[in-house]
């Protein structure tokens, strides 16, 4: 039952990219209302697959590094419609979308064990709730990064292409890249002082290990382009560098446990 | 259908023959009813431009004689015939509805997708309408035009990009600052076409206006009429740092801006974009600056090759806006077809009846007026029987228009019934 919902949800995230793409390149108005479906669908299929795997385990659907990133998966997909409803966006289906495909997918790769009884508990849960939101809402500043990036080449250029027709402002997507960057930020922050706290709870000495430092990393990288952004007003290709560095830490971040061991390697 | 189309337009004609041609507004009523009256046409509108001159006619005789109207503009415009000739174009029933489509939806205009074509049309059709010269075939034909013309613009988008300097100007603005409402400008030199360009951008919501001049006087009078601020000419620099648009037409013949001190402007401004227009020839403003990241430079000939990019996205949408117009005239010469077949259907009727009623007539004496009676109303339901088949599908075509078409002269061959028009 679980697998079928999360297969048939990639599938539907998969169906949702692909019209994406062909409505990116036609600009026919049916092929995103279908790519909307679609991952309006998928995002329901994935919900459901969240909701049958608790009830299977008998609880919060979170016990390991499969159920972190099929559940980190599901936020990309939320931060997706919240950035799309607030913004209307159509360009960032296309972008974000083969993301969490990827990540499903990715699913599939990782071998994991479940995390020992012992160590459960709400503040575990509270953590990689955090997390996964702060992460998935990297992605979208990540995005919103980039798409800023061609809108202005082109603008630069003077002679508008591609880009220039179908994404909107500047001024817009730099709003979409500040505000979903210091959400992300405080609940990164957040996400980590959970961890500690429950860490040491359980009496874990966590300064070591690998995956959290990889994360300490991420939160500095983030934590410099906030500063150099209100200090001195760096945005589109001054930030752009920093804005890569992130995102790469970030996906470091998630797989670094699978080959560097450490505490995360459920 | 039934109808005739006879015109020229900026493409078959130059400036000097198409004002020849000219209709005023108040010559109309007299050149439709003439129209009507001299010429042989039932139904008539005439629609005139200054790209295009065309007669849409329905022929009283049902006959789709054009050179009727060719006649009618030699005689109303005192020509000598042939002069005309190499200029005009003429259309009849099919091609002349998509023609009448295509013009609605500015295709055939020569910046396509402008809007003004689509009015014009209407007050040519409200003169007809007034001047009594439109019924059934023009009527239905214009109301179906502006439909398509309709979904044209709203299913493509052939007219959604700007194709003039001005509108350009908003465009990029836009796409830079997004919504425009609380956003400035900076007007530096208070010139005609400054004011021209920054008129616009006011419209579309810019909120408040700086001008400044070398002559502080005329940056003075240019700010009231914009309920601006004039601020003076030496502080230049510092006065970029609190706006998003500059427009630069000073008439001087050196740069006003450059790099080095642009430099420190963005660095002031925070890394906030800058709009940088230049509308001065010669320029006014360093072509350099545009390698600053912050600063989106556009003189006059980069606005240019915008339209010209624009231009070209238009004609991209305009293939979806020809499918459009190809469904639509399918769908009315299909309405047309099966409103022709009603007269068709009575006939069938009455043929299939007068076939069987014959046969009774012929033995009419050996019967009994009771079996006479009988066998009548049998007949008759047997009549309605055989026909029936015929007629559902008259009044249902499923196929093609051209089978359809087929199938009509099939079924009038079959029961030999001669169409009298």
């Amino acid at each position: 039952m679980t697998g079928l919902l999360f297969n048939l949800a990639t599938v539907a995230y998969a169906v949702g990219v692909l019209s994406s793409g062909v409505f990116f390149i036609y600009r026919k108005k049916p092929f995103f209302d279908a790519a909307l479906v679609a991952i309006c669908a998928g995002f329901g299929l994935h919900t459901g697959f969240l909701i049958a795997r608790g009830i299977a385990t008998g609880q919060c659907p979170l016990i390991d590094l499969r159920d972190s990133l099929a559940f980190f998966a599901w936020t990309v997909s939320l931060c997706f419609f919240i950035s799309y409803f607030r913004y209307r966006v159509q360009a960032l289906g296309l972008f974000l979308l083969p993301w969490v495909a990827l990540l499903m997918l990715g699913t599939f790769l990782v071998r994991s064990s479940p995390i020992p009884q012992a160590l459960r508990s709400s503040w575990m849960y509270f953590h990689v709730l955090c997390l996964a939101l702060a992460y998935g809402m990297f992605f979208v500043t990540f995005v919103a990064g980039l798409l800023y990036l061609f809108q202005e080449r082109e603008l630069k250029s003077r002679k508008p292409r591609t880009f220039y027709y179908r994404l909107p402002s500047l001024d817009l997507l730099d709003d979409l890249f500040y505000k979903f960057l210091i959400a992300g930020f405080g609940f990164m922050t957040l996400g980590l002082m959970a961890g500690m706290i429950w860490a040491e709870q359980k009496w874990i000495d966590w300064h070591t290990d690998a995956k959290v430092i990889a994360a300490l990393l991420t939160w500095c990288i983030y934590l410099v382009l906030i500063y150099l952004r209100m200090s001195v007003g760096w945005r589109g290709r001054r930030a752009a560098f920093i804005n890569v560095a992130g995102f790469v830490s970030v996906i470091f971040t998630l797989v670094s446990a699978s080959f560097l061991g450490g505490l995360h390697k459920f | 259908m039934k109808l005739v189309l006879v015109g020229l337009n900026h493409r078959t004609a130059p400036v000097e023959v198409r004002e020849r041609l000219n209709f005023t507004e108040n010559r109309l009523p007299e050149a439709l009813s003439a129209l009507r009256q001299d010429f042989g046409c039932e139904e008539a509108l005439i629609l005139s431009t200054c790209n295009r001159v065309e007669v849409v006619a329905h022929p009283e005789d049902g006959c789709l004689r054009t050179d009727r109207i060719k006649q009618f503009l030699y005689d109303f415009h005192n020509l000598q015939p042939p002069c005309l000739e190499p200029y005009l174009y003429s259309l009849t029933d099919r091609e002349t509805v998509r023609h009448v489509f295509r013009v609605a939806s500015s295709l055939d205009s020569m910046v396509i997708g402008e809007s003004q074509i689509l009015g014009q049309m209407k007050r040519a059709y409200a003169a007809a309408s007034g001047a009594g010269s439109s019924g059934v075939f023009i009527n239905s034909l214009m109301h179906r035009a502006f439909h398509v013309a309709k979904r044209v613009r709203t299913e493509t988008r052939i007219s959604s990009s700007a194709v003039s300097v001005s509108y350009v100007a908003v465009e990029l603005a836009k796409k830079i600052l997004g919504e425009l409402s609380n956003r400035s400008i900076l007007i530096i030199g208070a010139g005609k076409m400054s004011e021209l360009a920054a008129r616009n951008l006011v419209k579309f919501g810019i909120s408040h206006v700086f001008v400044t001049n070398r002559t502080a006087a005329r940056a003075e009078e240019m700010a009231e009429r914009f309920n601006g601020t004039a601020v003076p000419f030496e502080d230049l620099l510092s006065n970029l740092v609190p706006v998003d648009i500059a427009i630069v037409s000073t008439g001087a013949d050196s740069y006003v801006l450059r790099k080095p001190e642009m430099q420190r402007v963005i660095r002031e401004r925070r890394y906030r974009p800058l709009f940088l227009i230049d509308i001065s020839v010669p320029r006014n403003v360093d072509p350099a600056i545009n390698d600053l990241e912050e600063i989106f430079l556009y003189d006059i000939d980069d606005m240019q090759a915008v339209i010209q990019a624009n231009i070209e996205e238009r004609h991209k949408e305009a293939q979806s806006a020809e499918a459009i117009i190809a469904e639509e005239l399918e769908a009315y010469a299909h309405r047309a077809a099966t409103r022709q077949a009603g007269s068709l259907i009575s006939a069938l009727r009455g043929r299939v009846e007068q076939i069987c009623l014959t046969e009774l007539e012929r033995n009419r004496n050996v019967m009994t007026p009771d079996e006479y009676e009988r066998t009548e109303r049998m007949l008759r339901t047997t009549a309605h029987r055989l026909a029936h088949p015929f007629i559902q599908h008259l009044k249902n075509p499923d196929g093609n228009l051209s089978r359809y078409e087929h199938e009509v002269e099939l079924i009038k061959k079959m029961f030999r019934i001669e169409e009298k028009e």
